[in-house]
């Protein structure tokens, strides 16, 4: 097969505006997606990937966490342009080995972008940075096994060890790691969850007893009122793109909530029917509330009050009193403080009017099935597990919960991140799980809670931490507060990434550094028992299976399972009593004992091949709350409004729609009419001119927080965009730098992203930007 | 709109027969228009009907349901709105066997002895009543409301075919829904069955 050559240098491309688009997908998502991944690899592997993806059977997107349909229901092409991208991006035709670590050192590669640390192709050989060297040099898989259990079994205690997850890995993967930790003895086990949707899991845990939504596909599609609320499905989760057009079809409307009019939000050109290519395509949002960053907790607490007072008004007719009665707790508690907040404080937090507010309220009335979606525009805010607390007191009102076509559906990113979480992969995991280990294994678990991302980092930096070990990812882009959480990693003693691809994580190192490189879920993985398979679980708690097509991508690349199950076997050396051999060589082993200790997965191996796969079961759509009241719970939530001082603007960090979390495959996000560069921050114009700035202008952006020193995202250039007025956006990674460690949501420890007090500051050379 | 009633009586105790109902997705087995059900929820299914070349799929929620005594639907699509309900009595002491009848409320009534004779004991009636919201539908072919009369009664016998062949239900699904919502069986339920901690 002929490889592919990556960019040696970085393009120097010119910025360009253009005005944001109105509608998502159509013909241009699909030319777009054919043309990255021929960019990237041959037509025969593009056809290999895209035909089988999201197939049963074939493989499973990794590019989101959003539900296939039914078997029967699946289109021939069942993927979005970003699943496309990505996919390709793993089936890319380009390598990188011991000659290119030759060529570039550690420090170098420390300089170059996350977009050209990407292009390089594949890792195929493991690697490793010696203390003192500022180079990766090749290392067998030996010795890298050794020189990790050397590192592990010399540490003071287990808890100076950190396994980080990322959502790409499987659930037989996620469930290996959690048990080598545990029988290590650490409960260390930070994952990405801890960035993206940790408030999700808090809020919906206390109120409904399930960390989990309650939705499926079918009840979207019949739900007569869907809200998507800080969330940007044309470019995040394409595909709910579909399911929204479905329910449009049957009838439902749609509320979109968000800070900008994502072209997503507005218009979808579904690019597999005829009317999506020649024709406008379907509205999606019949009413679109330009809401300002962090208001969402107000704008519930507004119609909630709202509803109330329409109770008051017609008894009987607006609140679900039964279902109250019966399945739920506190609501008088909630009822009289909802009573109490001020209409002036909700329309100042939101930056709507209260007419539009009136008019929500009316829609909601007329409705009898109602489903509210979000995603990191409320989990990352300080007061998110509060705003989704009232985002469920809004569903109990009016029963909407527990029938079909109504709940709650946190819209999740990474493909397995659910799964990894059911698999275990928690520093506080609860007693009855842990129990379940004991009792499978034989080891006793540690039952104090370990570190999460955000502990991690401080942790490092107070050097606790000697050993990390990532399966997957990216964590240094991932996490808030670069400089910070990059300088917390050098402390550590050793580093090692289980990788695919090269990224900067792999650049900042401890004393010594492994990357270890892994197969990707494109690609067939062999075993001493034969070709497996691995499984994940999606958005809406379908466990399924996906399976590789294409040729690893070097015959030295291990699977994540084999790497973990040698790195336990030569840590642990048979202190505990479980059989990594035989995970290794058959992973239907480790689902045997996974269907022993996560409920719901009974009969795990048999049931989870058939077409569709496993269905979890979610206690609240049959009518049980496993939370600590038994009962759906109303909670009272105190107001809480962001406010930036004078000359500050709230800045919320977001992805290109040419970007896959951390890795941007271009420097393009053509949705919002933005081309050639990266740093750019939308200001709305009317702050443009407010703060005595112009079109094009470079500015840095400096984020204000308590601590003091100021955190600097340099030489970016002023956008004029419509978002909501005082509210600002730039892309992350590069803007992570402004979020500081310590400034996180309460109760789930989540970074707010959504939400840093920043001030614009004009450098040099400034120039205007050429819009077409 | 038009309604449709069948009854039929099935040589089985109500539980046997109200057990075997709950068995939706084995509809397909003995039922002749049922191509395939799927539970996508206790209260939640998809039934995708068919004969000859056409097939038409829908998803119905079920809105209350009561061990051993009846059931309720409602269609959850915009287009062919239905809702109905199946109920379950034991046939009274006395009673002489029915067989299957039933009619429209245009009038289409009649009684369809099946030769079924015998006493009351463990026998059961089951009744299916339709009401069919779909003028277009109806305007369209003017004798839907007699098909419709004529598919349920036949599908009602292929039913007493089968759970009288059995003689015993092959499952049973004996939770209670009001309401739409699944009531809880036991009011302390098992805690574990599901993954309960938090997912972030």
């Amino acid at each position: 097969m002929p490889m592919k050559k990556a960019p040696g240098e970085e393009p120097n491309e010119a910025l360009t505006v253009t005005p944001p688009k109105k509608w998502a997908a159509g013909v241009p998502a699909v030319a777009h997606a054919l043309e990255y991944s021929l960019e990237e690899t041959s037509v025969r592997r593009t056809g290999e990937t895209l035909l089988t993806m999201n197939q049963v059977g074939g493989i499973d997107c990794p590019g989101c966490a959003w539900a296939d349909p039914s078997p029967g229901d699946r289109h021939r092409n069942e993927y979005c342009e970003n699943g496309a991208k990505h996919i390709n991006d793993e089936a890319t035709s380009r390598r990188i080995g011991a000659d290119f670590f030759r060529e570039h050192t550690v420090s170098e590669l420390g300089r170059r972008s996350d977009k050209w640390l990407n292009q390089q192709g594949r890792l195929t050989e493991p690697m490793v940075k010696r203390p003192g060297s500022d180079s990766y040099e090749p290392i067998s898989w030996h010795d890298a096994f050794d020189l990790l259990a050397s590192e592990l079994t010399s540490l003071d205690s287990p808890d100076e060890a950190v396994f980080y997850t990322s959502g790409r890995a499987s659930n037989e993967a996620a469930f290996v790691l959690q048990l080598f930790a545990r029988a290590l003895g650490t409960n260390n086990l930070p994952d990405c969850s801890n960035m993206c949707h940790e408030s999700s899991g808090f809020a919906l845990h206390e109120t409904l007893g399930t960390g989990k939504g309650t939705v499926s596909l079918d009840d979207l599609h019949h739900a007569d009122l869907i809200f998507v609320v800080g969330q940007n499905p044309g470019t995040n989760h394409p595909r709910q793109l579909s399911a929204l057009e479905e329910a449009k079809r049957n009838g439902a409307r749609i509320i979109a909530v968000n800070p900008l009019p994502e072209a997503g939000l507005l218009r979808f050109k579904n690019p597999q029917k005829p009317s999506g290519v020649i024709g406008k395509g379907t509205q999606i949002a019949d009413r679109f509330l330009h809401i300002r960053n962090g208001g969402d907790l107000a704008l519930f607490q507004g119609i909630n009050r709202l509803l109330l007072e329409a109770e008051d008004s017609r008894p009987g007719e607006v609140l679900a009193r039964d279902f109250i009665e019966s399945d739920t707790k506190g609501f008088e508690e909630f009822a009289a403080h909802a009573r109490t907040i001020e209409w002036n404080d909700i329309l100042a937090a939101t930056g709507l009017g209260r007419e539009e507010i009136e008019q929500v309220r009316d829609e909601v009335m007329g409705s009898q099935r109602v489903i509210v979606c979000w995603a990191m525009g409320i989990t990352q805010h300080k007061h998110a597990v509060p705003t989704i607390r009232e985002i469920v007191n809004f569903l109990l009102l009016r029963g909407n919960v527990g029938r079909a076509g109504t709940g709650a559906c946190p819209v999740r990113g990474h493909s397995n991140v659910q799964g990894d979480r059911t698999m275990g992969i928690w520093e506080q995991m609860p007693d009855d799980f842990l129990d379940s280990l004991q009792e499978e294994f034989g080891f006793d678990p540690p039952r104090a809670h370990g570190l999460d991302s955000v502990n991690t980092i401080r942790a490092m930096r107070e050097g606790r931490i000697k050993f990390f070990i990532a399966l997957a990812g990216n964590f240094v882009r991932a996490a808030p507060d670069s400089e910070v959480t990059e300088e917390a990693m050098r402390t550590c003693r050793l580093t090692a990434h289980i990788s695919t691809k090269l990224n900067r994580s792999h650049t900042v190192c401890g004393e010594t550094a492994l990357i270890l490189p892994t197969l990707g879920r494109t690609e067939v993985d062999i075993q001493a028992d034969g070709e497996q398979f691995v499984t994940v679980e999606n958005s809406m708690s379908e466990v399924h299976t996906t399976q590789g097509r294409l040729k690893p991508a070097s015959p030295l690349l291990l699977s994540e399972i084999s790497i973990l199950c040698r790195l336990a076997r030569r840590t642990l050396d048979g202190t505990a009593d479980i059989p990594w051999e035989e995970f290794e060589a058959d992973y239907g082993a480790i689902r045997d004992h996974i269907s022993h200790i996560v409920p719901g997965l009974h009969d795990f191996n048999r049931r989870v091949t058939r077409p569709g796969g496993i269905q979890l079961p979610n206690a609240v759509n049959e009518g049980v709350y496993h939370n600590d009241v038994g009962k759906a719970l109303f909670t009272a939530n105190d107001f809480a409004m962001l406010q930036a001082p004078e000359g500050h603007l709230l800045l919320q960090t977001l992805r290109s729609h040419d970007q896959w979390n951390t890795v941007p495959y271009t420097s393009n996000d053509r949705y919002r009419g933005i081309h050639g560069s990266r740093r750019v921050v939308l200001v709305n114009p009317e702050d443009v001119a407010a703060l005595g700035l112009s079109a094009g202008q470079h500015v840095d952006l400096v984020s204000v927080w308590r601590d003091d020193p100021d955190r600097r995202a340099e030489d970016f250039r002023v956008v004029p965009y419509p978002t909501t007025r005082g509210c600002a956006a730039a892309y992350y990674p590069e803007t992570n730098v402004l979020v500081p460690l310590d400034s996180v949501a309460d109760k789930s420890n989540q970074p707010t992203s959504k939400a840093i007090v920043v001030r614009l500051e004009p450098v040099a050379s400034p120039a205007s930007v050429s819009t077409g | 709109m038009f309604s449709v009633e069948e009854t039929i009586e099935v040589a089985v105790p109500v539980s046997a027969a109200y057990n075997q109902w709950t068995q939706f997705k084995s509809f397909p087995r003995f039922m002749t228009v049922v191509k395939k059900v799927e539970q996508v929820r206790p209260a939640l299914l998809s039934w995708t009907l068919g004969v000859g070349p056409v097939h038409r799929e829908f998803q119905a929620e079920i809105v209350e349901q009561e061990p051993d005594s009846h059931l309720t639907w409602q269609s959850l699509e915009r287009h062919f709105v239905h809702q109905g309900e199946v109920l379950f009595r034991p046939t009274a002491t006395g009673d002489t066997a029915a067989g299957t009848t039933g009619g429209t409320a245009a009038g289409t009534a009649g009684g369809v002895a099946d030769g079924t004779t015998g006493g009351a004991k463990d026998r059961t009636t089951v009744t299916v009543r339709i009401e069919v919201d779909s003028p277009g539908a109806t305007a369209l072919l003017g004798g839907l409301p007699e098909l419709v009369g004529r598919v349920v009664q036949r599908e009602l016998r292929h039913f007493k075919a089968y759970i009288e062949g059995l003689g015993a239900e092959s499952g049973a699904w004996r939770g209670t829904i009001r309401g739409g919502r699944v009531r809880p069986e036991d009011p302390k339920p098992q805690r574990s069955r599901v993954p309960h901690w938090p997912v972030g």
